[in-house]
């Protein structure tokens, strides 16, 4: 009966590549969501990754080190490079900005480290910024070494480029020394938000905590965790969506070969046979609908102004799926064809 | 071996929730080989007692022995086993799958029957050639004449050589070039052992059969005077399905006139007294009787036949006993 069914797709072969394409399309954009809700922790986790670090200590409480902070005087700064595991560790420092384009300001977010780390990430171009007045930005700004910018209130000089760094959905990052960005955001007080070290500390001061990379990953990521989530509901919508395009095709096709079936049952062929035609239909469908909506998920993520990064088990997980819902959604037709009754192949026209 | 014999058929089912009885105790043999021809007009139980003959109807009770297998007492797989080894089927409107090529049309059944696909295939092309159509392999449903699809609906039927063949109205849409074709071949399909059914309303194609089985046969209809039936409290003066050829007129005593229900109760329809009369659809129309009679209390009815209750009721066309007009008292 697999014969007949494929056969019948041909016979059907518009509406086939009619739920083929639709259900592509909505494959891509799960596709591309899903890639886009993972976008915002790859870049927080290329971030947090440039800085090579291990972990960061930070104020007993605090939620995190970047975002989540509770701002503090490194006053035991030596205590903690002097613990036992600690190979280095350094003042860090990170605020919220501004950065003058043109004649507008856009968002970006500062981090404050010592010139030669640990915590300043390497450059593409240039060096690392030694004073105050010197600033390493991300290449998405499009700013060369040399150009001044204006950060907040400050003027500094670009010294290094560093490579697709942003965090927050495409949000530039720049790189300071920790006394620039206490200037720039703290008033020039001594406060810091973390100690990133290099190591694994045995115990810490009172009064302090460790942060590993993951949680703080996690930290650069809670201001999108909304939009993470909703963009999740979506895709989970489109999922839905995807069930019913192929459940209809498959149901309507059914519907339509009631006196096939009853034909095939009045003539002894089992009726596993014909449900397992039916479910290879859908299953098809949703198969050819995943490769078609692989590729179109890659001509669209370019076209979003953000990170689109599909993790590799959405396309592994794609085509299980795909298959499950061609199942799920064929079982409304295979019912109508478990209860047609052969005798319906009787009778006139 | 390969006899079919049927004993004590009803076949009941319910229509509107109404019973209805399109086979009421059928008695039926046939020997191997032969053709048997089922005659009688739309809904008189041709393609139902097809349908039981080919496991896809069960009847309400009595007994089908087909090669020494009783078919109503098997069950679900045993039955689809059945269907496909035993039984090729000739359908009224064809039934071919529009999707498959003739040859794949007729590959079905042995696939379905575990044959591999190049034996199915082959097996295939003989039995399309044998029923002419070699030059027709690959072509679809839609661009056959309807000859020709029966005759591809007809190798399906012999593809795993069944010896029992059943058609529903093999020639019902064909023009006379084409019935002749279809005609020879299920003439020529009556071999050996094979038993071959035909359910069919058309009395032309009679010469075909080594045997007719009429299943409304036609009641006698000649004139004879008036008979008078006492009926004691209870008795049923006719049943549901049954056939009869008189109409009947209450003398006497009050009698119930009641429509027998699928769940197996019953539903009033009247309750007839003296001057009513009834029976009168299924005597003018040799249609089963739509209702069963009982009397309500000690009665006396008189039957009369159609052209004497004519003459009673003082009518001259069918118009008039077709509306129920009032019987003219004496």
């Amino acid at each position: 009966m697999l014969l007949a069914a494929l056969r019948d797709m041909q016979w059907r072969m518009r509406r086939l590549v009619i739920a083929v394409v639709s259900t592509a399309i909505i494959f891509a954009m799960t596709l591309v969501l899903t890639g886009l809700a993972n976008g915002f922790r790859v870049e927080a986790q290329r971030t947090v990754d440039s800085m090579g670090l291990d972990a960061f200590v930070v104020k007993a409480g605090a939620a995190g080190p970047f975002l989540g902070a509770t701002p503090f005087a490194p006053a035991d700064l030596a205590r903690v490079a002097g613990e036992p595991g600690v190979v280095a560790a350094a003042p860090l420092a990170t605020a919220a900005t501004t950065i003058r384009d043109g004649a507008s300001r856009r968002n970006a977010t500062a981090f404050g480290a010592p010139e030669h780390g640990p915590g300043m990430p390497s450059t593409s171009e240039g060096r690392a910024p030694s004073t105050p007045e010197e600033v390493a930005v991300s290449s998405v700004l499009g700013r060369h070494v040399g150009e001044d910018v204006q950060v907040g209130a400050r003027t500094l000089r670009i010294v290094g480029i560093v490579p697709n760094s942003t965090a927050l959905a495409k949000m530039p990052n720049i790189f300071l020394t920790t006394e620039g960005l206490q200037q720039l955001s703290y008033n020039g007080q001594p406060i810091i938000t973390s100690i990133g070290i290099v190591g694994t500390p045995k115990q810490l001061p009172d009064g302090y905590q460790t942060i590993d990379k993951a949680a703080g990953v996690n930290d650069l990521l809670r201001p999108v965790k909304v939009a993470v989530g909703s963009i999740t509901i979506v895709a989970v919508l489109l999922w839905i969506v995807a069930v019913l395009i192929v459940g209809s095709v498959v149901y309507l096709s059914a519907l339509e070969r009631l006196r096939d079936f009853a034909v095939f049952k009045a003539i002894g062929v089992p009726a596993r046979s014909i449900l397992a035609g039916l479910a290879l239909q859908a299953v098809i469908v949703a198969l050819l609908a995943a490769v078609l909506g692989v590729i179109l998920a890659q001509l669209l993520a370019p076209l979003f102004p953000m990170i689109v990064v599909v993790p590799a088990y959405a396309y592994i997980s794609l085509p299980l799926i795909a298959i499950a819902i061609g199942l799920l959604a064929s079982l409304a037709g295979l019912r109508r064809a478990v209860a047609v009754d052969p005798a319906l192949a009787f009778g006139g026209p | 071996m390969g006899d079919l014999s049927i004993k004590d058929l009803v076949v009941e089912y319910s229509s509107g929730g109404y019973a209805l009885r399109p086979i009421n105790g059928l008695n039926l043999d046939v020997p191997a080989g032969s053709l048997v021809i089922l005659l009688g007009p739309s809904g008189c139980g041709k393609t139902t007692l097809l349908s039981c003959l080919g496991g896809i109807l069960r009847p309400k009770s009595g007994q089908i022995t087909f090669d020494d297998l009783d078919i109503t007492a098997l069950d679900g797989s045993a039955l689809a086993k059945y269907r496909r080894d035993k039984v090729g089927i000739v359908f009224q409107a064809f039934n071919l799958v529009s999707s498959l090529t003739a040859l794949e049309n007729v590959m079905i059944p042995m696939r379905a029957a575990g044959m591999s696909r190049a034996d199915s295939r082959e097996r295939a092309e003989e039995l399309l050639t044998r029923v002419n159509l070699e030059d027709r392999l690959k072509h679809r449903p839609g661009d056959l004449s309807g000859g020709q699809q029966q005759r591809v609906a007809v190798a399906r039927a012999i593809a795993l050589d069944p010896p029992l063949i059943l058609a529903d109205e093999p020639t019902a849409h064909l023009d006379f070039i084409q019935v002749e074709e279809v005609l020879r071949l299920i003439r020529s399909l009556a071999q050996g052992d094979r038993v071959v059914v035909v359910a069919t309303h058309d009395s032309r194609i009679l010469p075909l059969a080594d045997r007719v089985v009429e299943l409304r046969p036609e009641v006698a209809t000649t004139n004879r005077p008036p008979e008078t039936v006492r009926l004691k409290a209870g008795e049923v003066l006719f049943e549901q399905s049954t056939m009869g050829d008189l109409i009947y007129v209450v003398s006497e005593g009050e009698l119930d006139i009641v429509r027998e229900l699928a769940n197996g109760g019953e539903e009033l329809v009247k309750i007839a007294g003296p001057g009513d009369y009834f029976g009168e659809m299924g005597v003018l129309f040799h249609i089963p009787r739509s209702a069963t009679v009982r009397s309500r209390t000690d009665a006396t009815v008189v039957g009369y036949t159609a052209q004497a209750f004519r003459e009673r009721l003082g009518v001259s066309g069918l118009g008039e006993l077709i509306e129920h007009r009032e019987l003219a008292s004496n």
